[in-house]
This record gives structure tokens, sequence and C-alpha cells, in this order.
């Protein structure tokens, strides 16, 4: 037995992970080279800070949706509840009250519409795709009734420091984005509610009968899809420093693009939250790349498109070889 | 089948396996679970790759590169979980990818007829438009033969096919399978169940650990011969005695239990190092009487007392930490999250065990090994995934998750089902182990043999409620049991 686990042990520090690195690898060196082809240069501290940056809000709002992917649902939502925050917190600000309340404020704001989200999927048995479909309308909806439609702007300097200033040279949003990271890994992998999220998502009827309280942990799952999602939208209004009620539109889809290709199955249970850091990064790495190398704006969707797929794709070669 | 070999990420799962089927016989494929059966026979309709070896079919070398291919030359499987349809009717399954079409639209009239037809063929009297999903568990076998006879049919396997159908329809069966015989079909049967082998086979191949021991004409040989080449030694089907009851202490007690209509009014109780039985037909209400007890489904009414103290809130959390636990008769679908580790699997219910302010990863890990070695799980690592193991495996990893909480009352349901004859005894050694340090055994099970061998008292169920409980002394019989389990006993 203890010879066998030892190999093991060793074979599966999982390939899949280890794919996902050096894909990010190839991309980062391909950029490097095609750039420098071009007589333009990539591997420049400025563009690191910038891709990180950018990646930024994609990146956290990532966190609360691989939670909801692992328990086997999915938030259409968080890109609407960017916009609303964006909103929200820009008219709060704008009424005279203390940022860090705004902050208060906006992020309970999240977790409430995730509650609400994660009431009807797992209490109302309504399939999460439809629940959160309708939340992403009513949330835009409402964001546009809040200030007519308008964006709101002008506001004091303070609220760009909270994600541009900066710690020995380094953004503090880059920070933020570490140590939300760090906290979440921890919570998914060392601790009983990370466990149950993804016994749910691998069979919620054996987690049932383990007594994990399924439905209240599902739902636990959307709050944090709520709650992710305003930490996004108060990056990009301190980033902004300007608030559009279409601010987020299509984030959804750019964050479902990274957890999936940081290798977490959308079926559910299986895969891991540090992965989807690296799946954001890619994602950022292209959009900033291709930036610099002037492709034009459609072929770059064209690419990033690609890329989805054939992620996915190698990460199931595994599963097509067992075949 | 000559010389098959195959093997999965490293490990052989099949060794130089060889299985010859002649015409017209019912050939059964025997070996305890994880002997490769189930492995061969999907490599017969192509459902996996060989590595090595040879499929003759009347004597001509096939190469099937699809299960369709396999179908259109004749070789039909039908497994345990069937692969119809359940929210279209009989007649679009039975002719699915072979419909009839007029002018480019479905024919539907025609292919209602034929599927009527072919239903008569085989004696299903329901109505072709019936959903399949409203159809018993027999009457989808038997639409699956159906859908397999339509083609041009040499072999037919039948794996495991009364596992989860009653005596009777066991019988419609068998009618069936003889009438095929009689045709020249050669029949591959695959089944645990020793008394219908000898009823419905002709000849025998037994497989050990993915390689082929011997094929036997089942009228020369024995239940006991069959078994020894199966595992290799006997096994005992005596009733044990048991000394470790302690009369007094009644561990568990249950009064007036209601649920919807599957649960009447029901009162049982178990004393400390006691095997209670419950008997009864599939549907009299035994899984839910479970789940009441431990609150998987509220009870309208009824109370769960234990150690005499009376549960306030009856839900799964609260009777876990009573000590009451429930081990699920479905494995794939309540026992074991298939797609984690046999650690995580054995860690699930007893995180807080592991924890401090995180989780203990190593321990974790080392409880697991523990539980490995212990139950003899056999397995390629300790975290590999649940299922990649076999059903007998899995079981035990059911089973290692549970006795890691140290429980006080051990619901087991229909513990050993689909299991092989070894691992069955492991199991049974370790429910003894268990009431000989005190705790209380609450067993379901259809197999009566099981129920006598191990039970102190038998409950026995009948449309929802219990209709007598008896002491498994030497004049409970089988027939006893049974008259109770069909008509409550009035007869």
């Amino acid at each position: 037995m203890g010879k066998v686990s030892k190999s093991e042990n060793f074979s599966k520090i999982d390939i899949q992970s280890l794919a996902l690195y050096i894909g990010a690898v190839l991309i980062f060196i391909t950029f490097t080279i095609l750039c420098s082809a071009y007589g333009k240069s990539f591997f420049t501290l400025g563009n690191m800070k910038n891709i990180i940056n950018q990646s930024a809000v994609i990146a956290v709002i990532a966190i609360g949706q691989s939670i909801v992917i692992l328990t086997g649902g999915i938030d259409l939502s968080v890109g609407s509840i960017v916009g609303f925050v964006g909103i929200a917190g820009g008219l709060l600000l704008k009424s005279g009250m203390p940022l860090m309340m705004v902050i208060g404020v906006v992020l309970i704001c999240g977790c409430i519409i995730g509650f609400a989200n994660g009431y009807f999927v797992s209490f109302g048995k309504v399939p999460a795709f439809i629940v959160t479909l309708g939340s992403m309308q009513i949330i835009h909806g409402l964001t546009m009734v809040l200030n007519t439609g308008r964006p709101v702007s002008g506001f004091p300097s303070e609220l760009r420091m909270v994600v541009s200033a900066k710690v020995m040279g380094i953004p503090i949003s880059i920070i933020y984005v570490f140590l939300l990271y760090a906290i979440m890994i921890t919570v998914m992998k060392k601790t009983t509610l990370g466990r149950w999220f993804y016994a749910i998502g691998g069979n919620a009827n054996a987690a049932k009968l383990a007594g994990v309280k399924t439905k209240q942990i599902e739902m636990l799952a959307y709050v944090f899809g709520g709650l992710f999602a305003s930490i996004g939208g108060i990056f990009l209004l301190s980033r902004l420093s300007y608030a559009d009620p279409n601010a987020g539109m299509g984030y959804e889809l750019d964050v479902i693009a990274a957890v999936v290709i940081g290798g977490i199955a959308l079926s559910g249970g299986k895969g891991s939250i540090g992965n989807t850091l690296v799946g954001s990064l890619i994602l950022g790495m292209l959009k900033c790349g291709l930036q610099i190398l002037n492709v034009p704006v459609y072929f770059q969707t064209i690419i990033i498109g690609i890329t989805i797929i054939v992620a996915v794709y190698l990460d199931k070669a595994k599963e097509r070889k067992a075949e | 089948m000559k010389d098959i070999n195959k093997s999965f990420f490293g490990v052989d799962v099949l060794k130089n396996a060889q299985l010859e089927v002649r015409p017209g016989e019912v050939h059964v494929l025997l070996g305890e679970n994880g002997a490769g059966k189930s492995t061969l026979i999907k490599i017969l309709s192509s459902a996996y790759k060989k590595n090595s070896g040879r499929i003759l079919l009347e004597g001509k070398e096939v190469n099937f590169h699809t299960p369709k291919e396999a179908i259109d030359a004749g070789v039909n499987v039908i497994y345990q979980e069937f692969n119809l349809n359940p929210y279209v009717p009989i007649y679009e399954n039975i002719f699915l990818g072979r419909e009839f079409t007029k002018y480019g639209f479905i024919d539907e009239k025609k292919t209602i007829a034929e599927a009527r037809k072919s239903m008569d063929r085989i004696g299903l009297k329901v109505d072709p438009k019936t959903l399949v999903g409203d159809l018993s568990v027999a009457q989808k076998q038997m639409v699956e033969i159906t859908k397999a006879l339509n083609g041009e049919l040499k072999i037919l396997v039948l794996d495991e096919p009364t596992a989860a159908i009653t005596d009777t329809e066991t019988a419609e069966l068998f009618k069936i399978v003889r009438e095929l015989k009689a045709k020249g079909v050669g029949i591959i049967y695959i089944s645990h169940r020793m008394k219908e082998l000898f009823e419905i086979g002709d000849r025998c191949t037994v497989m050990r650990d993915g390689e082929f021991v011997q094929t036997v004409t089942l009228e020369e040989t024995s239940e006991d011969e069959l078994t020894r080449m199966m595992v290799g030694r006997s096994v005992s089907f005596e009733k044990r005695v048991n000394n470790h009851i302690d009369e007094k202490h009644k561990s568990l007690e249950v009064t007036g239990l209601c649920y919807k209509d599957v649960v009447k009014d029901v009162c049982l109780d178990v004393k400390r190092g006691e095997i209670l039985g419950i008997a009864g037909l599939v549907g009299a209400g035994r899984t839910e009487l479970a789940k009441c007890i431990i609150g998987a489904y509220r009870a309208h009414c009824g109370a769960v007392k234990v150690h005499g103290k009376e549960i306030e809130n009856v839900c799964i959390c609260n009777t876990i930490k009573e000590k009451v636990v429930y081990l699920s008769e479905d494995r794939k679908d309540e026992g074991l999250v298939l797609i984690h580790g046999v650690n995580d699997n054995i860690a699930l219910p007893n995180l807080s065990r592991f924890k401090k302010f995180l989780l203990n990863d190593k321990k974790i890990t080392s409880v697991a090994k523990e539980y490995i070695n212990k139950l003899n799980i056999k397995t390629s690592s300790y975290k590999a995934q649940a299922n990649t193991l076999s059903g007998g495996n899995q079981q035990k990893v059911v089973i290692a998750k549970w006795l890691c909480i140290d429980a006080d009352v051990y619901i087991f349901d229909e513990p050993t089902r689909g299991i092989d004859v070894g691992a069955r005894d492991e199991i049974y050694e370790i429910m003894y182990e268990l009431i000989s340090n005190g705790a209380s055994i609450i067993m379901i099970s259809s197999d009566l043999v099981e129920i006598l061998k191990m039970c102190d008292r038998v409950a026995v169920m009948h449309e929802g409620e219990i209709r007598h409980t008896f002491a498994n002394d030497a004049s409970l019989t089988q027939e006893k049991i049974l008259s109770y389990a069909l008509h409550g006993g009035t007869h």
C-alpha cells in the first residue's frame, strides 16, 4: 500500500494544474517573442502591473463564481452587480456618505442579492441558470432606474486611492487580489465549509446523508458570489472614478471563462480555486498582449473564444483517454 | 473471446481472460466484484477497447469500433443501469436509431404497430405509448430485451438482471430467456445469486482477479465448488451465536412513526449488541422507515429515542450527533461522492473530528489509510477517486466513513446488494465486530439467507407496517418470513 501511494503522490501532483501553468507560461513567452518581433516590448514592469490591475476585477469576481460553480451552480448576475455597485455606491458617495460606509453598504447589498439568488436556487429548486438570468435583468433594470440611466462622476480623490494607492511601489489592488485568494484557498481546502461546498457539487444526496445542511450551504455559495461581485464592483468604481450603469455588462462571461480555463468543472465538485487566478491572468494577458500587438478588437474576441475552448479541450484529455 | 488483456492506468484488470459461448446456451459468468466480469463484457460490446486478444463471432474474428457496430453484428448487452430515455414512450425507445420514416418524417403509426408486435412476442402487456419512466424495473428490462430482439440477435448479455425485480418477475424473465435459447441465441448471464444460476444456466465460467479460472457444466458442479473457485476458499452460511446482547438496554426505540402512506405507525426497538433485521418486499417502506429514523424524511408523527432519551428535533445532523447513522442502499447516489477521493469520502461526515481551527490533512490521510487497511479496501491509492473502485470496495468505503464516527446504532440498508461472496463475508465480519463492541445494528435486506444468518430478531414489513417481529430461532424459516412479506401473514 505504502509503496503504491508514494508513486501515486508523485504522478498526481495534478497533471491538469501543471498543464495550466505551462500553458500560462507558453502564452507569456509567445507574446514576449511576438512583441519583440514587431519591435514592441511585452515583458515590462508597466505591462505586468497593467495586466494584473486589469485582471483584478475579473479575478476577484471569479472567486465567488468558482465557489458557485463548485457547488454545481452558476451565477450570471455578477456582471449586473458590478454595474449596480457602481451607480448605487456613486450616488451614496455624492450624497455625502463617508467612503468606508459606502463600501460597507454595497458589500451588504451584494450579499443580499446573493442571498436572494441562493434562496430561489436551493430552497426554491429553480435552476441556477434561470434564477440568475432573471436577477441579472432585474438588477440591471434597477441600476438604470436609480439614476435614470445616466452615469455618475465627479468623485472625491480618496475614492481612487482605494485600489490605486501604492505599497512599496505595488498597486494595492494587486495585494488585495492575492490576499483574497489566499484566504479563500484556505477556506476551500482547509475548512469544513470548503469541503461541504465540494461535497455538494460532487453529490448533494451523499452530502445530505452525511449530515451536511445542503440547502443552507448551497445558498451560502451564492452569497459569496454576490459578495465577491460587489468587491469587484468597488474595484472598478475606484479605478475609473466614474460609474456607468452599463459597466460590468458581459463580465459574467469573462468570469465564467476564467473559472473554466482554470479547470473547474461546470458540473461541480472538482477543481481548485487557486487555478481560477491563473485562468484570470491568462485572459488578462491575452487581452493586454493582443492590444500591444494592435490586433483589431474583433480578432481579439475570436482568439479569446478559441482559447476558452482549447483550454477545456486539453483539460478533458484524460477523460477522453479513459474512454 | 480469447486472451483478452486490459489495463486501466497501468493496473491490469484482465489477464488472458477468455469466454466461449455456444449458440442456444445460457452461459453464466461468475466472479467476485472486481474480478473483471463487467470489463470483459464492456470489451465485448466495445464500450472499452482491449489492449490485446481476439474476439471471434461464429468463427470469424471481429473488431468492433463502436457499441453500434457490435449491436449491428448481433451482440447486445443489457446493463444493470438501463439505457432508456424515461421521458419518451416505449415505442420510441425500442426504435431509437432505427426509426421508420415516411417522406422523411417519422411514421408513428407503423412504429407503434411494430412495437406492439415485438412487445407481444415477449409478453410485455403495456400500451406502447406509455412513458418508460412510468414502468417498473422488470418492465423496463423487458423493453430493453424487446429493443435487443429487434435486430439480428446472436449474443445477449444480461448483467445482474434479477437484482432489482421480484420473484414472479424473475420467473417471467426466465421464460423469455428460455425462448431465446430455443431460438439459438447465445446468452451470457451475470449474477451473484447461486440458486438462479443452477435454474437457468447451462455452463459457467468463473473469473477471479481478472483471470479465467475454469469453465464448468453446471449440472456437474455444486454451489460450494463454485464459491470455492470464485474466492479460493469456502464460505459459511450458518447462523452465528450472538452472546453480546444486553437485554436491559435499548439503544434505539421508535414509537408510532408515520410518513405519508409508506410508513404506518411503526414501533421497533433494538438492544445493545443486537442485530435487528427488517425484511420485506421492495416498496414495503423499509428505506423510508430508515430515513425517517435518521431524519432525512420528516415523519408526521412518532418519536425516536436513543438510549432512552427522545431526540427533540429529528434531523440528520442531530441523529449523527446522537450516533445513529444510516448506510444507504444506493452507494452511487447517496453513499459516496464518486468523483472525490477515498480519503475525502471517509472524512466527509467526520470533518469536525479533524478540525482545530483548520482541517488537518495529515490526520485525514492517516485515518483513511487506517481504515483502508482495516477493512481491506482494494484501491490503487488512498486518494483514488471512489468511482475507480469495484462495488464491494465502494461499499467498504461507505462503511468506513460511518465506522469512523464510532456510532451506537448503525442502520445498514441492503449492505451486500450487488456484492460478491468474499466481500460479503468481510462485511458480515465487520458487523459482528461492531455488535461485540456494544453497537446495535438494524439491517434492511431482501436477501433472506442473509437475514437468517445475521439477525437476532426479524421485523417483517408489508405495505408500510411491521406485520410481525420474529425471534430468529431454529423454527424461523424463509417461508414464514415470505408469507408476511408477501401478504402480511393473512394467508
